[in-house]
């Protein structure tokens, strides 16, 4: 009995206001109910979780190591005049949120003018964006600006413009950091006109967003430190502090060279995509034999250093297998996620690429077989093993899987899977709604759906309706989870839809409803909703977690 | 390996951006691809079976990475290579200085990989001369000095592509001896267990 292995498992029960242990509560009932255990609810695995178990914002709780400033203590005098020209340049950046002051303006375009003798490194490879003049007012107008710098003060990334023409505004955010700091304070966040000014102190890095979004500091946060776990994935944690022990003044943009559009596409993904909100996996619906059949193909492929074998398309997971008691956190596999969309080159023949799994192991490489099971298909396999000699191996390994897919024709039926969407309104039976979220605490998964109306045809579709969207969802979310005040429930009205979000200790469910429904269906509804995911859980999540 | 052998392990190398999996583009599926530039992740590995005087040699080409970032374990991707293309832009003298480097590299750690030293986007010289940075005698001077080869290719237009991946296969069938490949097909690579990089403790 499943509920029996959850009990000896000691699942983690994080809300104290849930109910006793009731064994009627533990088993899979039909329809929800807010005491529903964790480990209960639709979308929980059976025999345990293919995760780490994670909850929100845990990195943000969790306080780094002590941090040395390198700032000696009784340099009264040295901290004073500090003092004035931080709090001169701290001016200058709030006035450069809004405008900019003259003397900034004309510094920048002396950076300009640098830049323009001589050329960035890499001006061939940038994407064109980072040519953006940071001196206009289109540049001040993005709605969230992400800069990277080291513990000197030199810049790593920047989302917009060149690291070049932003140094000395990188300079003003190092001095801040720095400055709060040498009294044993951090810096935070700063709210000012509408702009949310986010730091995040990761030794040897500082990351910092400037946005207007609806997010909550600590969801920007949490986005910046997918930022930094992006760039450990590259580097691994040793290797970064290795550099920056040798060199404190190195430039990082070195060794990240090429890495930029990774960076770029996490930052774009992150505003469309909710698995970064939720800090859950989004699984691919799919009828349970199709999946069996290629969870038995890759359990036939093994090899002995392999860790996960990972079946994906376009941002979902089709198919995970792992090693026995190794597991995968939902970061890990949202940046691996992120590095298979941000490139085309894995589509010319197969890549083997050294990459760290930061929240897995951060001192270390794995090395990644990743190839896309055809040409004209989204489904990439990603073979991760311990071994960096083992490229023809793993390399066999997926040529193994693939020619048992083709013999016993799962290949063609999992193409003709992802073709023909298996659901619709009308199974759903819920006219108003347009669009859900719903996630299983336990699994860390979940599965969102986009219910096409015959009124409104393909709603959220589009870049910019699925950023409002998003937007809508990360109000709720930072609602429900802000850590003084969280609500359970929200009911919200808006002008272009309703939105609904329940949330408890076993499952988070967001709605979106045509805004001319009412509360009162609106809530009658859920019931309904849960019954149905319930009775299609097989199909939308991936209850058993499988090892070789 | 998926029923094929491999005969000719052939590495690129060379600077970022010199156009590396552009000529491998080119040269395995005959065609150039336009839009933004996209760097290679790692290394990407491609086979390719190729005629020479009626006899059939598979090249397993090794695209590596041309990041500053992959340089500490480039070793990997060059170990045992029997070729190395070593790629330049002839627009961009500073490719040049990673040659050298890669060459020095070779050198010292893989004596029998011969070098064949590639300029690449020939194409941009046509409407305007005065592009090129690289002079073609002093390459050509260079690649005698280290008993390379030279080419320049363009990917765009073909020129001279499949002309370096023959040579490369002709060299292998006519200067190796026939003796038993003990470098070949990943032997190599399983015999090592090497646990420097890895990270599982287990």
């Amino acid at each position: 009995m499943a509920a029996d292995v959850q009990k000896k498992k000691g699942w983690e029960v994080q809300n104290g206001s849930l109910a006793p242990l009731d064994s009627l509560q533990l088993e899979r009932s039909e329809s929800p109910t807010p005491s529903m255990m964790q480990g209960s609810e639709p979308g929980a695995g059976q025999e345990g979780t293919m995760f780490v178990h994670t909850r929100s914002y845990e990195d943000l709780t969790t306080d780094e190591g002590p941090v040395s400033m390198g700032l000696k203590k009784g340099d009264g005098d040295q901290i004073e005049s500090d003092m004035e020209q931080i709090s001169k340049d701290f001016s200058e950046l709030s006035t450069k949120l809004t405008g900019i002051p003259m003397d900034m303006e004309e510094e920048l375009r002396e950076n300009d003018s640098d830049q323009q003798e001589k050329p960035r490194r890499d001006s061939v490879l940038s994407s064109g964006k980072n040519d953006e003049d940071v001196t206009t007012d289109s540049w001040r107008r993005h709605k969230k600006q992400v800069f990277v710098l080291s513990e000197a003060g030199k810049p790593v990334y920047s989302r917009y413009g060149s690291e070049e023409a932003l140094s000395s505004t990188m300079g003003v955010m190092m001095a801040l950091v720095s400055f709060l700091e040498a009294e044993k304070n951090a810096i935070k966040s700063i709210h000012a006109d509408g702009y949310k000014v986010v730091f995040m102190r990761r030794s040897p890095l500082v990351l910092v967003a400037v946005a207007r979004t609806r997010q909550s500091e600590q969801e920007i946060a949490q986005e910046l430190l997918y930022i930094y776990y992006q760039i450990l994935s590259l580097l691994t944690w040793t290797q970064l502090n290795h550099i920056f022990q040798q060199k404190q003044n190195y430039d990082l943009r070195r060794l990240l060279a090429g890495s930029e559009r990774i960076t770029d596409n996490l930052l774009d993904l992150m505003a469309q995509d909710p698995s970064f909100l939720m800090g859950a996996v989004r699984c691919l619906p799919l009828a349970a034999s199709v999946r069996d059949a290629v969870n038995a193909s890759l359990q036939q492929a093994k090899a002995k250093n392999l860790v996960f074998s990972i079946l994906i398309s376009k941002n979902q997971l089709v198919a995970l297998l792992r090693k026995k008691d190794q597991f995968l956190h939902p970061v890990d596999l949202h940046l691996l996620f992120n590095l298979i969309s941000s490139s085309t080159s894995f589509r010319e023949g197969e890549a083997w690429t050294p990459i760290c799994l930061p929240k897995f192991n951060a001192s270390g490489f794995f090395h990644a077989h990743i190839s896309y099971l055809a040409q004209e298909t989204d489904l990439c396999l990603l073979l991760v093993s311990t071994n960096r000699e083992d490229f023809f191996t793993v390399s066999e390994c997926k040529q193994k899987f693939l020619d048992r897919m083709r013999r016993r024709g799962s290949y063609q039926t999992l193409q003709e899977a992802l073709r023909t969407p298996f659901y619709s309104v009308s199974q759903v039976g819920i006219p108003e709604l347009r669009h859900f979220i719903y996630k299983s605490k336990s699994s860390r998964l979940f599965t969102r759906l986009c219910l096409p109306s015959p009124k409104i045809e393909a709603p959220y579709v589009t870049k910019e309706e699925k950023e409002r969207l998003l937007g809508l969802y990360q109000y709720l979310h930072s609602r429900t989870h802000n850590s003084s005040r969280s609500l359970k429930t929200i009911y919200y009205t808006g002008t272009n839809e309703n939105l609904l979000a329940w949330v408890t200790g076993a499952f988070e469910l967001y709605m979106c409803y045509s805004p001319l429904g009412t509360k009162a269906s609106a809530v009658s509804s859920i019931s309904k909703l849960m019954k149905w995911i319930r009775r299609e859980e097989d199909r939308l999540f991936i209850l058993t977690s499988l090892t070789y | 390996m998926s029923g094929q052998r491999v005969d000719v392990k052939v590495v690129m190398l060379g600077k970022e951006f010199v156009g590396k999996t552009s000529l491998v583009e080119r040269y395995v599926h005959h065609r150039f691809l336009l839009g933004p530039y996209q760097n290679t992740i790692g290394a990407a590995f491609v086979a390719k079976a190729i005629n020479v005087e009626g006899r059939v040699v598979t090249l397993g080409i090794w695209d590596t990475a041309g990041s500053e970032r992959y340089e500490a374990m480039s070793r990997i991707y060059y170990r045992g290579a029997k070729a190395a293309i070593v790629c330049y832009d002839i627009t961009d003298s500073s490719s040049f200085q990673r040659v050298k480097f890669w060459v020095k590299e070779l050198q010292s750690c893989e004596q029998h990989c011969r070098i064949y030293l590639c300029g690449t986007k020939l194409d941009l010289l046509e409407n305007d001369r005065s592009k090129r940075q690289l002079d073609f005698h002093d390459v050509r001077d260079y690649a005698e000095e280290i008993k390379g080869r030279h080419y320049e290719t363009s990917s765009k237009t073909g020129q001279n592509v499949d002309e370096l991946f023959q040579k490369v296969a002709e060299d292998y069938v006519h200067f190796t001896p026939f003796q038993v490949m003990t470098e070949e097909n990943g032997v190599d690579l399983s015999q090592k267990k090497e646990t420097y990089f890895s990270c599982c403790h287990h």
